[in-house]
């Protein structure tokens, strides 16, 4: 009997019966979606933390002997432990163990560094791959947000997926419950009508789900395949994402839909067993108002039938809350991605590109490679459809400024009264700052020479004589002033270097030249430490003091530029010359500045796909909402519109309160956000001291009003379908039907 | 002078061999200030006949005019135009409007119509219907007996040609069903409002200044009590 009457009720009431097989399906497809997409992320995350640093879970520096290796392997939570003889940078040999239970990482690996004596020093782990298994150490500072940001995006979107299934079931079940009454009336228990129900919900939404949740998984091996397209191995060091799909995945999501669903259509048997049957029968589910309210703003623009609208908004506040919340965060999330990236990429251009428009075309990072070292410096300069070649490695120092070397304008902002410790600290001699060294090839430091107008000399340096007016927070416009007092170059001019660390150690150099103009090199100069003196050196120069002052980075780099008006093709021949030069002697990395440029633009699309398709999912959460709201309201509604009609509505003033109550579900929103845009761009603007006149040449109107629209439209259609339904409605009929008292 | 004319109305529901004749053949003629009681039982198509009268429902043939204006004429938009002002329907569940204050329910005819209510008028049938203190409440808060006074209000707002109420007194009890029908005999002398009442309980009927009787869709009894 039960089947057959759901049966029958599924055939008879076709549109009620659709709105929730939609809601279903899309609410399956975009959690499968979510889900399989969060999962590929996570996945890249973890594969890509495990080929920079490591699969390994803790680690041990320097090397053991093979006994405490065994020990360690026959430890029960321990699944390996091997010798990594590269080790960490600086370090040497390590031993990497791996554990079974990653939980218990902390505390087995102490309890393995008491057993065989290992100082805590030398224990170190790998708390960003162990951090995307959310497992955290308290001695572990840094914030590591990525997986719980990941989490939080994709319950949040879960929970608003969920909350959708929930409410075009509650509407579809409300309007049941006098149905229900009159079975329970005849004597039908709780148990019966809550089969009744469940049997319908899975009727209705096995092959939705099913369907849903197959889509899902197909639409997230195409965004990885998009993600893979879009960034390629542009990024130097990034690796190719492979699809990847969990069963555990998918019985989670499977598992939340199912829930939700059931939890939905038991609730209104819940509800129906606290009823007496008279009331479930005489149960409309109708809207209304416990106390007085007033919708004056509507009054004035739509007059008596805005006053309707709002009300009757009021009176399904509960209903349309996710509706009102997923299109609030969705049109503010999506101006505010809109207006950062529009000012992130202006500030790019006008920092980044166009500052170093004409420093380099190409950059090739030499791994683990000194300057000094490097063999194939004539053999790059001499390269067909090169401009320049400059090959170079910085190096950290140390150098002290007498209080009657600081020029008057640097006196005339506080000196360094306002240096934090970490960058100059006083000693007897006056103040220890940092003096960065670039150690460049010496045919390029010749040119540098010629270019700044001295005699070139490959025993000496040039010192960047400048420093910002630290008391002027406008990064965008900043202000120099020479650092040095008058400075007195000749034969006894000379800078004494201290090494990093340790103020024993001193180089004394020649000193050339001061300077305010820099090397055609891709570097930035003074940009966190303001008070760093930076040195310029030929190499031949540093091979007779390094010995004193090391310090160097790793790497060296090979700055290329190519002739005026240079295209990408021959940018990559440029590229592949080079990478033939070093093939077999040296590791390198290479970028150049035209697909980099393009790279950028690339990935702030690609952030705004992602971003931008998070926003659209939250709209379509909130139209959704909307279009089941709306569905069913005509159902739900069809006494309250009667009512109307009876004393004289026209259809023209029913379609006017429609206008008014699509106009403030989707224009509520809009206005709510659009304050708080302006403020936050404001404040942007303000933090980057970026003119307003700048942004708003530049502003993302066009977007932000096509989302806006695409919101309007949509509630208008929503709204639209509704009207229709309820154009349907047999007035006499329904005042005649009594079950709608 | 005559304000309501029926002359044949037919009302057939159904198709085929389905069809039931819920109105068959019906000849009326009520003239302004009259209190008609149209009697009859359950399925007799006296409703049919008030949702016809009210323009809530068309006639499968004949003819209804109401106050010089022919009804089986009016589009949907004419049809709510002529509700807002000509009829004041009362019905058995109140059909209150549950989002809008008892005031806003009353004045609601007058706020389709961008009309400013007269004031004495409005506190005239608000005092006489015993609704004065009321105002400002919600339907929901309102008892039964009440929530129909507020319903009466609203139907004599505009000063409707006819008043037609439904079996407004079924779901009172008996104190507040005398309260009622006192009230509509109240509005049809002080305002000489034409009521037309429905009902299947003949001692309401009783109250009336005429009877009429239905029974399988047809008039079977017209009779003039004063």
């Amino acid at each position: 009997m039960w089947k057959e009457y759901s049966s029958n009720y599924i055939k008879n009431n076709r549109s009620s019966s659709l709105s929730v097989i939609i809601a279903s399906f899309i609410s399956a497809l975009l959690l499968s979606l979510l889900c399989g997409s969060f999962y590929n992320l996570w996945k890249y995350e973890v594969e890509r933390i495990e080929l920079e640093e490591g699969g390994w879970h803790s680690r041990i520096l320097g090397e053991l002997p093979s006994k405490d290796l065994e020990t360690i392997k026959s430890f029960a939570n321990v699944e390996d432990a091997v010798v990594n003889e590269k080790g960490q940078k600086g370090t040497g040999p390590t031993v990497d163990i791996f554990f079974n239970d990653k939980k218990a990482v902390f505390s087995d690996t102490l309890h393995i560094a008491e057993q065989l004596g290992i100082p805590q020093e030398k224990i170190v782990y790998n708390y960003e791959l162990l951090a995307m298994y959310l497992i955290r150490d308290a001695s572990d500072t840094a914030p590591r947000l990525l997986f719980l940001l990941f989490l939080l995006i994709t319950l949040a979107a879960s929970f608003s997926l969920i909350v959708i299934i929930h409410n075009s079931f509650a509407v579809s079940m409300n309007q049941r419950i006098h149905q229900f009454g009159i079975f329970s009336s005849i004597g039908a228990t709780p148990k019966q009508i809550r089969t009744c129900l469940l049997q319908e919900a899975a009727a209705l939404c096995a092959g939705p789900v099913l369907v849903g949740n197959l889509l899902g998984i197909a639409g997230s091996a195409g965004v990885i395949h998009l993600s893979n397209r879009m960034l390629g191995s542009g990024i130097a060091g990034r690796h190719k994402a492979s699809f990847g799909y969990s069963p555990v995945v998918l019985a989670l999501t499977l598992l939340v839909i199912i829930v939700t669903i059931g939890i939905s259509a038991w609730l209104p048997a819940r509800r129906l067993s606290k009823l007496t049957p008279l009331e479930a029968i005489k149960n409309t589910g109708e809207l209304q108002l416990r106390h007085k309210k007033s919708s004056r703003l509507l009054s004035l623009l739509f007059g008596i039938e805005g006053e309707l609208a709002g009300n009757a908004l009021k009176a399904q506040k509960k209903a349309l809350r996710t509706a009102s919340l997923s299109l609030l965060a969705s049109f503010l999330g999506f101006s505010l991605m809109q207006c950062f990236f529009s000012l992130s990429q202006i500030s790019t251009r006008e920092t980044y590109f166009e500052r170093y428009q004409d420093v380099w075309d190409i950059m090739t990072t030499v791994k683990d490679t000194d300057v000094d070292n490097f063999t194939e410096t004539a053999a790059v300069q001499a390269l067909e459809g090169i401009k320049s070649a400059v090959i170079y490695q910085k190096a950290s120092a140390k150098r002290i400024i007498a209080e009657e070397e600081m020029s008057e304008e640097m006196k005339s902002f506080g000196g360094f009264a306002q240096a934090p410790a970490d960058y100059a600290s006083q000693t007897e001699g006056g103040w220890l700052v940092n003096a960065p060294i670039v150690i460049m090839d010496d045919q390029s430091f010749s040119a540098y020479c010629e270019q700044i107008g001295i005699i070139p000399r490959l025993d000496g340096a040039v010192i960047l004589n400048q420093i910002r007016d630290v008391t002027n927070p406008d990064f965008r416009h900043p202000v120099f002033v020479p650092y040095i007092k008058a400075p007195d170059v000749g034969e006894n001019a000379v800078s004494v270097l201290r090494q990093s660390g340790s103020n024993e150690e001193t180089a004394e150099i020649f000193v050339l030249s001061y300077t305010q103009e820099v090397p055609a090199l891709r570097e930035e100069y003074a940009t966190l430490d303001y008070y760093e003196l930076v040195h310029f050196i030929p190499v031949s120069l540093w091979k007779k003091i390094k010995g004193q002052i090391g310090g160097t980075e790793a790497d060296s780099y090979i700055c290329v530029r190519g002739r005026e008006g240079v295209t990408l093709e021959e940018l990559h021949t440029i590229q592949g010359k080079i990478a033939q030069l070093v093939d077999g002697k040296y590791t390198i990395e290479q970028e150049n500045r035209i697909q980099e440029y393009e790279l950028n633009n690339r990935q702030i699309q690609g952030m705004m796909a992602v971003f931008g398709a998070f926003c659209i999912l939250l709209a379509i959460i909130g139209i959704g909402n909307v279009f089941s709201n709306t569905l069913g309201f005509v159902r739900q509604r069809k006494r309250e519109f009667a009512r109307y009609m009876s004393i004289g509505l026209t259809p023209e003033e029913l379609k006017k309160m429609f206008c008014a109550e699509a106009a403030v579900v989707a224009g509520r929103p809009i206005l709510i956000s659009l304050p708080i845009v302006v403020a936050a761009v404001g404040f942007m603007l303000k933090a980057s001291y970026m003119e307003a006149g700048v942004f708003m040449a530049k502003a993302p109107y066009i977007p932000i009003l096509l989302f806006m629209l695409a919101i309007l439209a949509s509630a208008a259609l929503a709204y639209y379908l509704a009207w229709r339904n309820v154009q349907k409605i047999r007035l006499a009929e329904v005042l005649k039907d009594d079950t709608m008292l | 002078m005559e304000i309501l004319k029926c002359e044949g109305v037919r009302k057939v529901y159904g198709f085929g061999g389905n069809q039931v004749t819920a109105l068959d053949g019906i000849d009326l003629s009520v003239n302004r200030g009259e209190f008609v009681a149209i009697l009859g039982a359950s399925g007799s198509g006296k409703s049919t006949l008030l949702h016809i009268l009210g323009s809530v429902d068309k006639p499968t043939g004949g003819k209804v005019i109401i106050d010089g204006t022919d009804l089986s004429k009016l589009n949907q938009t004419q049809a709510a135009i002529f509700r807002r002002r000509k009829v004041g329907l009362v019905y058995q569940f109140y059909n209150l409007i549950p989002t809008l204050t008892v005031r806003k329910n009353i004045l609601m005819p007058l706020s389709l119509d961008k009309k400013t209510p007269n004031q004495e008028y409005f506190e005239k049938v608000v005092e006489s219907l015993g609704i004065a203190d009321k105002l400002d409440a919600m339907p929901n808060q309102l008892s039964g007996g009440q929530q129909q006074r507020v319903s009466i209000a609203r139907s004599l707002i505009y000063r409707p040609a006819l008043l037609l109420a439904d079996e407004p007194t079924g779901n009172l009890d008996q104190k507040n069903s005398r309260e009622v029908i006192d009230m509509l005999k109240l509005s049809n002398r002080n305002l000489e409002q034409t009521i037309l009442l429905i009902t299947h309980d003949e001692k309401i009927a009783l109250e009336a200044e005429r009877i009429i009787t239905m029974e399988d869709g047809r008039i079977i009894g017209d009779e003039r009590r004063r």
